[in-house]
């Protein structure tokens, strides 16, 4: 598959003033995101999710290193055009809500009723339709993310980049959004997202790269990444709970993890007790677990 | 075109109650003209005239000082640029907002000029003269604050501006008055300041055409020096 978003290499240094102490946001980041997939973008505060982003849309000019968007260098105006982008707090201009994603999609030449009917279709994505007419200026913090979100899809774009999307949700308007996300992904678009909600990442994306200290810790689909290593988790039935160390009832079966290297030493005593085997699973555990052994970690300290 | 204008309609929007509080300066002129005998105060008219036309190229610096650096703080800077936006169009789009912002004052200001000063015998036409000449002072003074605020914060680009503006004006007193001319506010703004009924001054264009190929200047360097700007503020 082509790669839609590619950082190759890139480095992102800031300096301070007057003391012009060098600060590495970004260290030899190098990262490709395919068509029509949901890419998960995770790290703790501070580990440079939002300079990659901002130098992808060309806020920034990187140290060193480059990257494309679409096929084209990023920053590239023309690019944009072709691009959704919803920045973490976001900020707008206070006027009505259909004016204001007008306004923007205006900013990427598009006009007449063509724009008319998208902007009504993205203030429609995410439920802000029936306030369209209610200037920005008085809304609470979750409708500005949406109307943001809004902002972003006016332009109907290849590639949507999401800085936190979801964070000032209620429940309801995460779960349209998560849909929407879905939607969006199985009409071939491409999504970055950007979120330090783990549960929503790990529902919708399809890969996921964690960033810790500027540098990429981990990457991979979302499914392998979820799996404990080398751990399976049987569950039997008509055995003694005290024969399997940390062994737990739940619903009338046993159930208790043990080394895969191990799986056929036990699944022998589960039968040889007169008891039998309901599943076998590889266990799995959250995306809350990984990433917190990511970034606090072992590997987090190797740094 | 289409990203300029919008971006300079947005701003003058935006700054619409600082351009409302300038134009109650000419309501002030219109109310001179009402309630005073204009044959008997016209020298207190001209005056006022005269102050309150400079008052604009002060305002300039300030739009263009801090358009920049509020966009940015606020963070709206980045819905906008993550469009199809490329720099020098947003600082175009800037600069027009506050030649539109100064235009609407001028114009206010011309119309009043025109009715208070007329009937007390300046002529009309010199009066829009001093209109273009102010448009194009503002147009010069706000996009060098709006160059030197790419990389500084308001403060220091309205005293860089400060500085780069009244430089040739003392040098314009103190060594040639040709010197004047290298950046022509001082001299715009000193036609204005030194006209009288009895010389209200030639109308001499040169100054305005230097003016408007200098804000092109400044408007390349400040397009340049904004390309290489990191515009994000670091909110991690």
């Amino acid at each position: 598959m082509a790669a839609v978003l590619e950082f190759d290499n890139l480095t992102k240094e800031y300096r301070n003033f007057p003391s012009r102490k060098r600060l590495r946001a970004l260290d030899q980041f190098t990262l490709k995101v395919e068509q029509g997939e949901i890419f998960g973008f995770l790290g703790p505060n501070g580990a440079g999710k939002s300079t990659a982003i901002h130098l992808a849309m060309g806020f920034m000019r990187p140290t060193h290193g480059s990257g494309l968007m679409l096929g084209d260098p990023f920053g590239t105006p023309r690019t944009r055009r072709r691009v959704g982008f919803l920045a973490e707090n976001v900020a707008l201009y206070h006027r009505r809500a259909e004016r204001l994603v007008r306004f923007y999609g205006a900013l990427n030449s598009m006009g007449g009723s063509y724009l008319k009917k998208r902007a009504r279709e993205a203030l429609e994505a995410v439920g802000l339709q029936d306030i369209s007419g209610r200037n920005v200026g008085k809304f609470s913090r979750g409708m500005l993310q949406r109307i943001g979100l809004a902002q972003a899809l006016v332009n109907d774009p290849e590639l949507l980049i999401l800085d936190e999307p979801t964070s000032a949700l209620d429940p309801l308007a995460r779960v349209a959004v998560r849909e929407f996300l879905l939607q969006a992904r199985d009409q071939g678009k491409t999504i970055f997202l950007s979120s330090h909600l783990l549960s929503e990442v790990e529902l919708v994306c399809d890969r996921v790269a964690v960033l810790h200290r500027g540098k990429l810790m981990r990457m991979g689909k979302t499914s392998e990444l979820l799996q404990a290593g080398e751990q399976l988790e049987i569950v039997a039935r008509n055995i003694a709970i005290s024969a399997f160390a940390g062994a737990v009832v739940r619903n009338g079966t046993v159930s208790f993890v043990v080394p895969a290297n191990e799986q056929r030493t036990a699944l022998g005593m589960v039968w040889q007790s007169g008891g039998s085997v309901v599943s076998v699973n590889p266990v799995r555990r959250s995306l809350e677990q990984m990433f917190i052994e990511v970034t606090s970690g072992k590997e987090a300290h190797k740094e | 075109m289409k990203p300029v204008v919008l971006i300079a309609v947005n701003f003058v929007r935006e700054q619409r109650w600082p351009i409302f509080v300038l134009l109650l300066w000419v309501l002030l002129l219109a109310f001179m003209g009402l309630v005073t005998d204009i044959a008997r105060e016209r020298e207190d008219l001209l005056f006022i005239f005269k102050q309150v036309a400079v008052y604009v190229v002060a305002f300039s610096i300030f739009f263009g000082g801090s358009a920049i650096y509020n966009e940015r703080k606020s963070r709206r800077i980045l819905a906008v640029l993550s469009k199809a936006v490329a720099r020098q169009q947003y600082l175009s789009g800037l600069i027009l907002g506050v030649t539109i912002a100064c235009g609407i004052y001028c114009f206010t200001l011309g119309l009043t000029g025109s009715w208070t000063l007329g009937q007390a015998g300046f002529p009309v036409s010199t009066v829009w003269f001093f209109m273009a000449c102010l448009l194009s002072a503002c147009m010069l003074a706000g996009t060098i604050a709006l160059m030197f605020s790419t990389f500084l914060n308001p403060f220091f680009a309205a005293g860089a501006t400060a500085i780069v503006l009244g430089l040739p004006a003392i040098a314009s007193h103190t060594v040639a008055i040709r010197w004047g001319y290298s950046v022509p506010v001082y001299v715009l703004t000193a036609n204005i300041l030194q006209a009288s009924y009895k010389s209200p001054g030639p109308l001499i264009w040169f100054p305005v055409m230097l003016a408007l190929a200098e804000t092109f200047v400044f408007w390349i360097l400040g397009a340049w020096i904004f390309s290489r700007v990191d515009v994000a503020v670091a909110v991690e």
